[in-house]
């Protein structure tokens, strides 16, 4: 277990600057998981807590001692990468073995750690193996055997459930918590998934451009976005989002989406006419069954995903379709005109010059 | 269609193989024949003399002695040339400033002929003005006078010097290839793991250069069996056989001594023995395959 903190970090590329200064605290035993789209720097900023990459300014401590400038090795860290970066030419235990051999251990000690590495990741029958003769998951397995034989500080994760597919996906998402939870080791993961970040998180960071654009408990994001990015990055289907503007009167600060007139208690300051984006989640969306919906709208598209159905609407307020989640055991059609009902007590509005959340 | 596609494949493959017909298979087979004659290599009036040509191998010192040279010549042509090729190409591999030019600069002698290469060398060993008894004067600060080429003791050990220093460039560029090919993310699991350079290099980066060892390997096997014209160049053999190979000591049955039929049975041993070590090459080979893919 360990504290990791990053003060102030930067990172540039000759003239490029990747990461444009990151603050974060991560806690003992905290799952961190750092989300965010291609490109966005957070698997720099990972590189840079393992030490791998260089850090262009600011400073790196884990326990309070700064290893900024320290080797990777000094760091006490293990890292699983996407590719498994595992030997082909060792068999599966001596790649579990690697790092007790490199610190020169007796050989029936390293035996006996692989041995009970293997028994707990279920791979005992794969140590006479070598990689090639494993699948996707197994050789997952065997990268995460390697990180934690030497009882790491920190465990790094980059992107490791990026090449199994689905089914594998969900199942190693559920080990890598079970592990935490045995291990209470603090982990910090990388991931484009959002549903990876939602699922295995105590706390995820949002990047992008180089920057965090929110951190906290996953549930949090999901209902308190800071913005833009976020309410449209966390949560799939992705929320609802409709540019329009902001207006003022005596009676208070609403919108009107083609006649429908939604109030708003700002907790920013409001002009009138500013341009903002409306944001409302599928599932805060409901089909109207009474006569007196809020607006109307027609059935583009319908996804069925078996435990639910997804409609996609056309409304005369937006020009990308809206989400709706539906019961999957529903009998609507393509081109069917519907009422919708908006849950008044989850909307957001977003400041478009900004981005920011004003509600 | 698939009968027309037929005759373009037999029409287009034709012309190869009337050339590897004509230069391998009918010298070949020529050799086979007239290792069993007693021919000198002009006269048709040879005679059939079954395996006394064989039996003539079996009692021949000088065959003995060509066959050690060959052995030895093998080995250091085979293992000096990937050795230092290795040595470069992780030097020049590790971001070494002025790599490209190096890399360029130690790649040039394998694009000279071995004519050229002989030709500079035998300069080189010059006991007078030489560049090696020069530098070695120099540093010894005493006049150094020794003919290289021509002491039995170092005739051979000299020119395998200038065959490595030949071949180097064409090992240094295979690993410099085999090492762009080890995953990044291999290495940087040594970082993390806290691997010594050398424990990188032994447990991890040799390994995993066997696919690149593997060609370096084969293509020395194959180049130091044809090593002929270098040797011929510098010693021809000499002094008293003492750099003398298999392919020197046919050439010179044949076409010194004019036994012809001699000659070629020691091709056909050569043969025979080049044959094995490739067989041999091939059943590694598969194995490698089925480690790295």
């Amino acid at each position: 277990m360990a504290e990791l903190v990053l003060n102030n970090i930067k990172k540039s590329f000759g003239d490029i600057e990747v990461i444009k200064g990151v603050d974060l605290k991560v806690s003992h035993g905290e799952f961190m998981v750092f989300v965010g789209p291609s490109g966005c720097g957070k698997s720099t900023m990972l590189r840079m807590i393992s030490g791998l990459e260089s850090v262009t300014e600011g400073s790196i401590h884990i326990d309070g001692a700064d290893v900024t400038h320290e080797a990777p090795s000094k760091r006490q860290l293990a890292m699983v990468f996407q590719s498994y970066a595992l030997f082909p030419h060792m068999t599966v235990e001596q790649n579990i073995g690697f790092g007790l051999k490199l610190a020169k251990l007796p050989k029936k000690e390293i035996e006996e750690k692989v041995a009970e590495v293997a028994r707990v990741l279920k791979i005992t029958d794969l140590l006479p193996r070598t990689p090639r003769q494993l699948s996707g998951g197994q050789r997952q397995r065997v990268a995460i055997g390697r990180s934690i034989i030497r009882h790491p500080k920190i465990f790094l994760f980059d992107e490791p459930l990026s090449n199994l597919d689905a089914a594998l996906r969900v199942q190693m998402r559920l080990e890598i918590l079970r592990l935490h939870t045995r291990l209470k080791t603090t982990m910090v993961y990388v991931t484009h998934d959002q549903v990876e970040a939602m699922t295995l998180a105590d706390r995820i960071v949002v990047f992008n451009h180089g920057k965090i654009e929110q951190s906290g408990p996953p549930i949090e994001l999901y209902n308190h976005p800071a913005n833009i990015f976020v309410a449209g990055f966390i949560g799939a289907p992705a929320m609802n989002l409709i540019a329009t503007t902001l207006s003022t009167d005596k009676q208070g600060t609403y919108i009107d989406l083609d006649g429908l007139r939604l109030p708003f208690n700002l907790k920013a300051n409001a002009v009138d006419k500013m341009s903002v984006t409306f944001g409302i989640r599928s599932e805060h969306l409901e089909v109207c069954t009474n006569d007196s919906p809020d607006f109307q709208a027609q059935v583009e598209i319908i996804e069925d995903l078996g435990s639910e159905s997804l409609l996609y609407l056309q409304t005369n307020f937006s020009t990308e379709p809206l989400t709706v989640r539906v019961s999957p055991e529903n009998d609507y059609r393509t081109g069917q005109k519907i009422g919708i009902q908006v849950d008044k007590s989850k909307m957001h509005i977003f400041d478009t010059e900004t981005g920011r959340n004003m509600s | 269609m698939e009968k027309e596609n037929r005759f373009w494949q037999i029409v287009f493959l034709s012309l190869p193989m009337a050339v590897f017909v004509i230069l391998i298979i009918w010298p070949l087979t020529s050799s086979f024949y007239y290792s069993f004659t007693n021919w000198n290599g002009f006269n048709s009036d040879y005679q059939y003399v079954g395996f006394d040509n064989f039996i003539k191998i079996l009692t021949d010192k000088l065959f003995y002695q060509a066959a050690i040279n060959t052995s030895i010549w093998m080995v250091a042509a085979i293992f000096l040339p990937s050795l230092f090729g290795l040595v470069l190409a992780l030097l020049i591999d590790s971001s070494v400033p002025g790599g490209s030019i190096f890399k360029s600069i130690f790649y040039l002698p394998i694009c000279l002929s071995a004519v050229v290469v002989g030709q500079t060398w035998v300069w080189i060993y010059q006991p007078d003005w030489g560049l090696m008894n020069t530098v070695i004067g120099f540093i010894a600060q005493e006049k150094f006078n020794y003919a290289w080429l021509a002491k039995p003791d170092t005739a051979l050990g000299s020119v395998i010097l200038a065959w490595s220093w030949q071949q180097t460039g064409l090992s240094m560029v295979i690993y410099l290839a085999g090492l762009t090919s080890i995953s990044e993310d291999l290495i940087e699991v040594c970082e993390i793991e806290g691997a010594s350079t050398w424990q990188r290099i032994r447990l991890v980066i040799f390994p995993l250069l066997t696919p690149a060892t593997v060609v370096v390997i084969a293509l020395s096997v194959i180049n130091s069996l044809k090593g002929f014209d270098i040797l011929y160049i510098m010693t021809g053999g000499g002094p008293f056989n003492s750099s003398d190979t298999l392919a020197m000591h046919m050439y010179n049955e044949s076409f010194k001594k004019y036994l012809m039929g001699y000659g070629s049975a020691i091709s056909v041993v050569l043969f025979l023995i080049a044959l094995t070590i490739i067989r041999i090459y091939f059943k590694q080979l598969k194995k490698v395959d089925e480690i790295y893919g």
